[in-house]
């Protein structure tokens, strides 16, 4: 078998001008498949680690209140992080994602910035990004370390060219204003602690606080939590399963309050459930209950619904228009919190009302829910809880809103725009994954993967044209070579076997020499410097450099690929000069 | 003993809608360890006999005995080994393996057989370059040799594997008369030192004088033996 190699080898170099050009092709087909996809790959590197673990995290989980999307709070944070441990077991951070316009004001000069959290020390935060951190940002002043300094008035990180645009220098003091999740306009004086030059132009526009630092800024409780970006280990493969996972375990308990009632001197232990109002919920609501009576103001304005049974009513003397209040224990506080609620209307007693219940707009409901978490009733011991087959349950709310993933940025802009419409009460918990998040910024990998693509299919034709057609003009040259090999007593298996090993030898040199001139267009491309400046694009540098990243199992694929490509493609033409037949071969004269 | 047997052999080839008949009925017999010239003009059916003969190319009709096999019944792959094995060739335009020395060219064969080491392969195949007299041609490669010299290393390589028979096809049509003779000679060394039987066409009257016996072929049939 070796000497079968060395012929082919000798016959390779033997038609040295045919060899090299074909040679030279697939090198170059080779050359750029691997770059293309170097690069490809680079760029998905910087989108998947630089990027979108910043603004979007693998999987997030975001909370809007009150349809507004800058109003980013859950009052439960412990139950959330709870229920993402159960669900996404492996994850290696959960990171408190906090992002605020604010308007800077620094000496004579101010600029708008955003006002973002993070904790470099936080748990879950291993040697490689910590490694992550050092190669991103180079420190002019302090390093992130200063963030965390309690002794420092709320000390931020500022880029060289922020602190240019507010004219600040390292230890300034500096002020900012921003409104605070309780929708109030706040102004904070802040210290300059660090300031740094990233590599990524994208990073320059945040000013850098540590989490607690904006955390308080904000007005964010022990308990609250704002968005929260999962960085998990291999994105690609399961952030899509994980945000789906994560979505089914956050479905909502129905929300209960469950308290005492006072009307009059009486107190009655008492639950409120949260009657939803918008139309479908009301109609649902309507043709669950049977009212009995019910003020004018109530048939006028659903939306401040108060309604208790016949039973309850009969039991307390409470009337449509009667106030009475509520109080309940919170989950956090020990101090008992009052809710005053007007009764609206009296609905019979069975219908989907029973016991000791009051149903509350949702508006009033969620406003006392939010404001005092309660302190939750365990099931079964008592307190009246509507089951599934209760006419009116699907008119009621639960402890939040879980809307349904969608599956790109479009639709979820669609559905953010829908949350703002609707007006609805609950927490809006959305559950994310980059795909969807940031599936504008992927495009641009997939765009890149078919740059890649097309070049294995111009690769496929240059081999597929050049091999068969050197393959034809040398059989033809070789046919009475063939013949006396034949002859001599080479069986056909073998010769075509020569013709597949001198074929498969020169698409591999080729193909590895095109592999070496690919690293060397890396080594040279990758020390070239770009300004970017304001230009998005930007964002795909490092440092102003273009970043590839080439991987050692892609070029082994493309290697093989392209060899096994010229071998398949040589296989027919190998196998035709395996059948001449000796004695024809033999008279041939050329 | 023959080492040949050929009853009624008949050769046509299709040659657009005509046939020619290059062998119209062949009866020969040749002993082990001949030298037999096959003797005819141009176009009188010389290389097919001796393709048929040399498994090469296939009988139409008739029956072909090489070394007590009846070889117009086998496949290819069995051909093919008949004539690893058992036949070794001579062309009238040498043939040899342009990317391959004096040396490897000679030991090719035997790489095909796979019996014997790579050190039984090397000596065996410098004995032969020894005995065909080009000892000090070892590595060149055959466009750095004569034609003489080439046909030496056919011989050579014709020789290496012990065949039952070696058989060329004008071995001297492409060399002058002088070193025609010396090809003729050595073949005639051979044939005594190795015991081989040798056949070789010619339509060149002046070799017949090497032969022990020659056949005189014309228009696909034996004129005469003698
Ligand atoms: N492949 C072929 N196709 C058609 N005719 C052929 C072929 N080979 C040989 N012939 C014919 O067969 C006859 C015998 O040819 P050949 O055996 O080559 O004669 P020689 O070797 O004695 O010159 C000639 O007429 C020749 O033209
Ligand atoms: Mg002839």
């Amino acid at each position: 078998m070796d000497f079968l190699f060395t012929i082919s080898l000798r016959n390779l170099f033997r038609q040295r001008r045919r060899s090299i050009l074909l040679g030279t092709a697939i090198m170059f087909g080779t050359a750029i498949l691997v770059l293309a996809n170097a690069f490809a790959h680079g760029i998905s590197e910087v989108l998947f680690n630089e990027i979108v673990s910043y603004v979007a995290g693998h999987v997030s989980v975001s909370f809007t209140k009150g349809g507004n999307a800058n109003n980013q709070i859950f009052h439960d944070g412990d139950r959330i992080r709870a229920i993402i441990k159960e669900r996404v077991p492996s994850v290696k951070r959960v990171d408190e994602a906090i992002g605020v316009f604010a308007r800077a004001i620094g000496n004579g000069k101010a600029d708008n910035v955003v006002m973002v959290g993070m904790d470099p020390s936080g748990e879950g935060v291993d040697e490689k990004e910590m490694e992550k951190y050092a190669k991103a940002f180079t420190f002019i002043n302090g390093s992130f370390d200063n963030l965390g300094d309690s002794t420092i008035e709320n000390p931020v990180g500022l880029s060289v060219e922020k602190a240019k645009a507010l004219n600040v220098k390292y230890g300034d003091v500096m002020r900012v204003r921003y409104t605070d999740i309780h929708g109030q306009t706040q102004a904070a004086r802040l210290t300059v602690a660090t300031i740094y030059k990233p590599s990524n132009v994208f990073m320059s526009v945040p000013i850098f606080f540590h989490v607690k630092t904006v955390r308080r800024l904000l007005g964010y409780g022990p308990h609250d939590v704002p968005q929260l970006y999962l960085i998990i280990d291999n994105p690609k493969r399961d952030a899509k399963r994980f945000a789906d996972s994560l979505h089914a375990g956050l479905k909502p308990p129905l929300a209960v309050i469950d308290g005492d009632l006072s009307f009059r001197s009486e107190t009655i232990a008492t639950t409120l459930l949260c009657l939803r109002t918008d139309s479908a919920s009301l109609a649902c609501a309507d043709s669950g209950l049977r009212l009995i009576s019910q003020t004018a103001n109530d048939s006028a304005n659903r939306k401040k619904s108060v309604i208790v049974s016949s039973a309850f009513a009969a039991a307390t003397g409470m009337k449509p228009g009667d106030t009475c209040s509520v109080a309940f224990e919170g989950k956090f506080d020990s101090s008992r919190a009052t809710v005053r609620l007007i009764v609206t209307a009296i609905a019979d007693t069975g219908a989907g009302i029973d016991g000791n219940v009051v149903l509350v707009n949702e508006k009033d409901f969620y406003k006392a829910f939010y404001d005092t978490w309660p302190k939750s009733t365990a099931a079964g011991t008592g307190p009246f809880r509507p089951d599934t087959t209760n006419g009116i349950y699907k008119a009621l709310g639960g402890e939040w809103l879980l809307v349904p993933r969608s599956s790109t940025t479009k639709d979820m802009m669609k559905l953010y725009r829908e949350i703002a419409q609707k007006g609805w009460r609950a927490i809006v918990v959305d559950v994310g994954s980059m795909y969807e998040t940031a599936s504008m910024v992927l495009n641009l990998e997939y765009a890149l993967n078919l740059i890649t693509f097309i070049c294995v299919m111009l690769l496929f034709f240059i081999i597929l044209i050049g091999v068969i057609n050197t393959l034809r003009m040398t059989i033809r040259e070789r046919t009475r070579e063939i013949g006396t090999v034949r002859a001599i007593g080479m069986q056909r298996v073998d010769v075509r076997n020569s013709f597949l090993i001198e074929t498969g030898l020169l698409a591999l040199i080729s193909a590895v020499v095109g592999t070496i001139v690919a690293f060397a267009a890396m080594w040279g491309l990758s020390r070239l410097t770009f300004k970017a400046g304001e230009n998005p694009l930007g964002m795909l540098l490092v440092d102003g450099h273009l970043f590839f990243a080439p991987t050692a199992g892609a070029i082994v694929f493309f290697v093989v690929l392209i060899v096994g490509i010229a071998v398949v493609t040589a296989y027919f033409p190998a196998r035709r000069a395996a059948k001449l037949s000796a004695a024809d071969a033999l008279r041939h004269f050329e | 003993m023959n080492i040949i047997e050929i009853r009624n052999l008949k050769k046509n080839y299709a040659l657009g809608k005509t046939t020619v008949y290059a062998l119209r009925g062949i009866d020969l017999a040749i002993e082990k360890g001949d030298l037999i010239s096959i003797v005819g003009p141009s176009g009188s059916g010389k290389t097919t006999l001796l393709n048929v003969i040399g498994c090469i190319d296939n009988a139409t009709e008739g029956s072909v005995k090489v070394s007590d096999r009846e070889i117009t019944k086998l496949n290819d792959r069995q051909i093919t080994d008949m004539r690893l094995h058992h036949i070794g060739f001579i062309f009238q335009t040498f043939n040899l393996i342009p990317v391959l020395n004096a040396l490897e060219n000679v030991e090719f064969p035997l790489l095909l057989m796979k019996k014997q080491s790579k050190n039984e392969i090397r000596k065996r195949a410098e004995k032969l370059i020894d005995e065909v007299g080009l000892r000090d041609y070892l590595k060149h490669r055959p466009a750095e040799l004569s034609g003489g010299q080439r046909q030496r290393v056919a011989i050579a390589r014709a020789l290496v594997t012990n065949p039952d028979i070696v058989l060329a096809d004008e071995p001297t049509a492409n060399l002058d008369s002088v070193t025609g003779e010396q090809i003729l000679n050595l073949m005639k060394d051979m044939n005594r030192i190795e015991q081989t039987t040798f056949i070789f066409s010619t339509h060149d009257a002046n070799v017949l004088k090497y032969a022990n016996s020659v056949v005189k072929i014309r228009d696909g049939l034996i004129v005469k033996e003698a």
